[in-house]
Formats: structure tokens, sequence, C-alpha cells
């Protein structure tokens, strides 16, 4: 079979670093087929995708030298972040800015950007503000403004990373239709909806060298416990944490919050209505709804980040009086980043607690014994920045909830996070949730809610419509075959 | 987060982006050189008519853009007014000194900060960015590298405004005192910054995989061309001139006719 793809001896090392990244690393890709990269976060498998693509060196420059270097002359890169892949304000603008590349004659433009949007199923108007859509049709008509070139062969860097579960299946979707024929080659973490795809899969250890290359199926299940314990999301993932999953303690303890006719404003619109709720502590509530419904403004109502009016108890009294806010309610966003305030993992954790002015003795104690609990020990003198995804999260929560506050607000807190950090964080959830803590969580994802939820919200249009008790579901053990 | 202010097209909107930009630059020299403070008000006052009526936006969005400039009319004509020098004293107060010469040269002053205020309103209430990049790529052969460069920097504009916001909530949950001047900025400007720079970088990467070179052939997606507005638009700012100009030297409110 022809080759689309020769890469031979291929050396490469980021200016800075101290080892090589790839050390004659030898890779070939025939035509049509379709490749899955896997392997730990930081094994290069985003700079091999790169290299094959020949943004390396061309867009970025990092020194590297192969002896064979074959690369496809017509291709596609669709990225991960959807906000950092336009350069143009409206839909058909961005496509037309692909073929406007290729000197398409502006006559055939618009039946092109037409076509390109049903082929991806995006079925909006051509001139549509890329601003209103959502992250899965943002990354889809990445995909459209792609195939505009023409490619023959698709590079796909974790396109799904940063969406929700409608989202991933949708470009997945796409990407299973228009990849037909081509040569497509992935890079992802939530291997789920690709595994069916692809039908080859190279897997990468940890220091960069293929640890095994082959038949998908094959190599999946041969590498099982690999792909597991690097926290890669891959079907059945659910099952293998119910098995060793703990029994989980529930008790509903004393009234935390009562809301009556409450509402939340952005400007002077009401956007979101709770007609009536109580939460208790020990109480997991799992806010549920469309994009858009309302989910983080009641969060942020809550949190009083936005005017509101209507009954609001906190802990036995009004909330106007339980100021400040943030010595009851944590509230966790869905980018850490722009929560952190000092320069390092270990100021992040006592800013809080200096801030109250507690005894220097206290704080010491508190910091040590939360990073042990939050798995930050190893980092405690980094810059926030300057930690993995994972641990970024886990800072986040970790400094939210240090002042023991009782009621816990976060903002899809797993989004974004490979399966490990998932499971790491729900857990450490759980814990304070057993202690009392009453959480509150947007969430998209089905597993999380059937798994730890008590209580479900849903939030439509503005509003909470649905308040349902949740059966609790014990975790099944081994012998008990969990179906998802 | 609601930024954008919907607005009603007008004639203006359809001119030639370039050519608008020509005649306000040479408009804009031209009122630097009026020393008839007559003409000045003339030109002011038709310009605040056509910022009124010709650029399509509801009164309450336009008080508010005029504004500033108004303090701007305000605080220029004041201060010269006040401290300027002059041999025909008003007034004479400590410091102040008001005087004929300084009234009337404030005045003027006052008045073409405000015309050059309406002249920079008007354009950029009437012009949207992606026609006027494409149509200083097309007349003014501007290379697509800076054009397409100011594009995306203009799609990440509201993306950082809404990040801002989230900056302000995140920093209130955390409980950081609303106080401290540098600190304060420091606070927003990293967070910021560390990702606005990280984004322009993957969307110049991302522009440069969609083969995009910044030189070379291309076609263009909206072909900006001349129409009958345009030469409305000359016309309308040619007489504008002359009639200020004439009106200004032939029924003056005031009897200078320079202020230098």
């Amino acid at each position: 079979m022809k080759q689309a793809i020769a890469i031979d001896r291929l050396r490469l090392k980021f200016p800075g670093s101290d080892g090589l990244l790839f050390r004659d690393l030898s890779l070939s890709i025939a035509e049509g087929e379709k490749v899955l990269l896997l392997g730990p976060s930081g094994c290069g498998k985003s700079t091999l995708l790169q290299v094959m693509a020949g943004i390396i060196p061309h867009s970025i420059d990092v020194p590297m030298k192969a002896e064979r270097l074959e690369r496809p002359k017509r291709w596609g890169y669709v990225f991960q972040d959807p906000d950092a892949q336009f350069c143009m304000p409206y839909a058909d603008e961005e496509i037309a800015f692909a073929l406007e590349n290729r000197s398409v004659p502006r006559h055939e433009m618009p039946v092109r950007i037409r076509a390109l949007l049903d082929q991806v199923g995006l079925e909006i108007a051509p001139h549509t503000d890329i601003h209103t859509l959502s992250g899965g049709m943002k990354q889809r008509l990445a995909l459209a403004s792609v195939l505009a070139l023409e490619p023959d062969i698709l590079f796909l860097d974790e396109p799904t990373a940063l969406l929700d579960e409608e989202g991933t299946k949708a470009v997945w979707q796409t990407v299973k239709q228009v990849g037909r024929g081509k040569t497509v080659v992935i890079v992802e973490h939530k291997i789920d909806h690709v595994l069916d795809f692809v039908d080859r899969i190279v897997l990468f250890g940890r220091d960069g060298r293929i640890v095994a290359d082959g038949e998908a199926k094959a190599v999946f299940s041969d590498y099982k416990d690999v792909i597991a314990a690097e926290g890669i999301w891959y079907p059945g993932v659910w099952d293998d944490y119910d098995r060793t999953a703990r029994r989980r303690k529930h008790h509903k303890g004393e009234k935390l919050l009562r809301l009556a006719r409450f509402r939340g404003f952005r400007g002077r619109e009401a956007k979101i209505y709770v007609p009536e709720a109580t939460v208790h502590a020990g109480e997991w509530i799992a806010v549920t709804g469309k994009n858009g419904a309302g989910k983080s403004t009641l969060l942020h109502a809550l949190m009083q980040l936005i005017r509101t009016d209507g009954e609001y108890m906190l802990l036995g009294a009004d909330i106007k009086r339980q100021h400040p806010l943030y010595r009851h309610i944590a509230f966790v966003f869905q980018n850490p980043e722009w929560q952190f305030v000092t320069h390092s993992v270990r100021e992040e954790l006592a800013y809080s607690l200096r801030l109250e002015g507690r005894p220097e003795a206290e704080i010491e104690e508190t910091i040590t014994r939360l990073l042990r609990e939050f798995d930050l020990v190893e980092q405690q003198d980094q810059h926030p920045y300057q930690l993995s995804v994972g641990q970024k999260r886990r800072l986040s929560v970790a400094a939210s909830i240090v002042a023991g506050q009782r009621l816990f607000l976060l903002d899809e807190p797993t989004f974004g996070q490979d399966a490990k950090n998932t499971f790491a964080l729900l857990e450490m959830l759980e814990a304070h949730r057993e202690q009392g803590a009453a959480i509150m969580m947007v969430t998209h994802d089905e597993q999380i809610v059937r798994r730890f939820a008590t209580r479900r919200w849903v939030i439509e249009d503005g509003a909470l419509v649905r308040d349902e008790q949740l059966d609790i579901r014990e975790p099944v053990l081994a012998e008990g075959g969990a179906g998802r | 987060m609601k930024w954008e202010v919907r607005c009603r097209e007008t004639w203006l909107h359809e001119t030639n982006p370039s050519l608008k930009l020509i005649v306000l630059v040479v408009l804009f020299f031209a009122v630097l050189f009026i020393h008839n403070p007559n003409v000045l008000i003339n030109v002011s006052l038709a310009l605040f008519v056509l910022f009124c009526f010709g650029t399509g936006y509801p009164a309450n969005v336009l008080f508010w853009l005029f504004l500033p400039f108004f303090l701007v009319f305000v605080s220029t004509a004041s201060s010269m007014m006040m401290f300027g020098e002059g041999t025909t004293t008003w007034v004479r107060w400590g410091l102040i000194h008001i005087t004929a010469e300084s009234f009337w040269r404030g005045v003027h002053i006052g008045f073409r900060a405000l015309a050059l205020g309406l002249l920079g309103l008007i354009f950029s209430l009437t012009t949207r960015p992606v026609p006027l990049f494409y149509s200083l790529m097309q007349q003014l052969k501007l290379k697509p590298k800076y054009a397409y460069s100011f594009l995306a920097a203009v799609r990440l504009l509201p993306i950082m405004l809404e990040e801002f916001q989230t900056i302000r909530y995140a920093l209130t949950v955390r409980g950081v005192p609303n106080k401290g001047g540098l600190s304060k900025v420091k606070r927003y400007a990293i967070p910021l910054l560390s990702q606005s720079i990280r984004r322009a970088q993957r969307i110049a990467v991302a522009m440069e995989a969609k083969q995009f070179s910044g030189s070379g052939g291309r076609t263009f997606y909206y072909e900006i061309g001349f129409g009958k507005y345009d030469i409305w638009l000359v016309a309308l700012f040619a007489a504008l001139m002359f009639a200020a100009y004439y009106v200004g030297v032939h029924y003056p409110y005031i009897s200078i006719s320079d202020v230098r």
C-alpha cells in the first residue's frame, strides 16, 4: 500500500528541556489508514502530529532532524481549543478564509460554503456569529473549514477534549462520515467514541518511545492495564471504577439552604427562577440541563455574584446577613487559572486562611493536610500556572474549600480532565460530603450523576423545573457485571 | 454577555471603507487648519447632526458615546479660557485670568477637539472591521498578513471581555479585597494576558495550518467596490465644508475671524 506519511529516525528536542523528546522514532502510515495515537500526557503525541503535518518546523520552530520525512501535501488539522482556531467573526467568513487561501474563485464560494456546512451537519445560516455556537458546533465548523482545503489526510489533535458529551458525540459522528476514504490520524484521550472508527493504535510510553503498534482491538485488549493507568477514557472505564469503589455512607443532615421565589438577574432581566427548594447537609445535587439553560447562572445567583431577589436563607439566616459569603460557600469555576491569586501552591492554599486571620500554626497544619489529601506535596513551591491540567484543578478545589465551608458550588469541575483525575476529584468531594458538606455541581456527565448525585435539579429556560431524589446506587461489586 | 449594540444600517455603512477613511483623514487635517471659530462651530454642528442622524444608533447609545467627547470639549475649552494669555481682561481671580482672547481661543480649541472626536465616532460607528480590512487589502493594498492578524485580534476582544467578568467573579469568590491599585491590575492582567497570548499563538498556528501564507495570490469572499453612496459621501462632505466656510465668513456669530 502507498504510504501517506513516513518518518525515519526522528530526533526532536524542545529548547530548555533536558533530554530528547523523540530518540530515533520511526513510524509510517499508509494511505486510507485510521490511526489513533495514545499515551500519557507529555509523551509527545501532539508534537508528533505537528511534525507529521509540518507545523513543526514550519510554524513552530523546534530543533529536529530525521533521516527520512515524507509528509502529505494536502492536509487539514483540527486543534483542541474551539476558541483558538478561528480568525474571522462569522462562520461563512471563516470557511471563506480557507477558500481564499486556495484562490477559489469568489462566485463559487457561497455554494461551497453551504455544501461544507451540510457535510459536517451544521444546520445554521452561513452568516452566523461564531461566538454564538456551542463548543461542539465550533469544532464541526473547524472541520468544515479544514475540509475546504480538500485534504487527503486529517490530523485531529484532541478535538473533543474541551467538549461536553453531546458535542463529543456529534464531532466523532461527523469525523466518521467525512473521514471515509481519507487518511485520519487522531490524538485523543476520550476514546469511547473513537475505538470503533480507528483500525490501528500506536501506544506511546512516558519516554516518547512506541510501546505497541498494531490492530486497534488487539492493542486495546492487550494493553488495557497500561491504558487505564494513564487515565485515558476508554469504554467500560466506569464499570472498572465501580469494581474498586468503596461503599458510600448516606445521611441527611441539617438544613443548610432554603430558597423560595428566588430569582437571579443579569442586567435587568431575570435569568434564573427557583420556585422553592431546600438543601440539607450531606446532599449531592447534580444540576443538569441544556447549554445556556441557566445552570451557571443559578450558581452565580447562589454565590450572590449577580443581583437576586426572593427568599434565600443560608444556615438559618438571611443571605444578606451572612457576609462575607466565601466563609460559608466554596465556589469552583470551570477554568482553574482564573481563581489563582498567589505565586505558589502553598500560598494559594494559605490565602483564604490568612484572610481570616487564623493562627499561623493552624494554617501550617491545614496546608500540610490538604497538600497530602489533594496529592500536591511535591508541587507545593511551584507557581500554580506551571502545574498540569489535573493538578491545577485539584489545587483550585483545595484552595476553595480550605476554610471549611459547608456548601460547595462547582461549575463542571471534571471538564477536560482525564479519567484518573476525574475519579480522584470526585472521591475527594465525596469524602467532604460524607463529613457533612452539601455539594451542588453543574455537570453534563450522566455517569457521574448516576454514581454520585443524591438528587437532580433540571434547569430549563432559566428555571428549576424538576427536583428529583435519585436512588442511591451502591457500587456494583465485581460479580455484579455492571452495565452502562 | 451582551456587548454588541444592534444598529440600523445607514447609507454611511454602505460606503467604501477605504474612501471613507481617506475622506475623514483629509477632514481631520482640514479641521486642524481652520482658525476662524465661526467656521469651526459650523463644521462641528454639521458633524454633530450627521452623528445623530447618519449613524443609525439609538439615541441613548449616542448620548453615552458623545458624553466623554463633550467632557473633553468642556475641559479643553475651560482650561484654555482660564489660564490662557490675553490683553483684554474680563475676570481675574487668583490664578484664573480670563481675557477676551483666551475665551475665544478656548471656545475654538474646544470645538476643534469636538470636531475631531465626532469624525472618529462617525467613522467607527459606521464601519465594520471585516469590510474595512477587506477594503484596505483591495483598494489600499494592505498586506493580508496584517489585515487578517487584526481581524483575529478583533475576534479575541469579546472573549477577553467575558474572561474579565469571570475573573472578577472568581476573585470575589476567593474573598480578594476589591482594592489595592497595582496588585489589582496584576491580578487581572496576568491571567487575562496569559490566556490571550497563548490563544493568539494558537490562532496564528491554526491560520497557517489553513494554508495562509500572508503573501502571494488570494481571492476575496467580499469584493468591496464603489457605489453611488461613495459619490454622495464625497459630495456631502465637500458641500458641508463649503457651506460651513461660506456661512462662517458671511454670517459670523462672533466678530473674531482668526483666533491666533
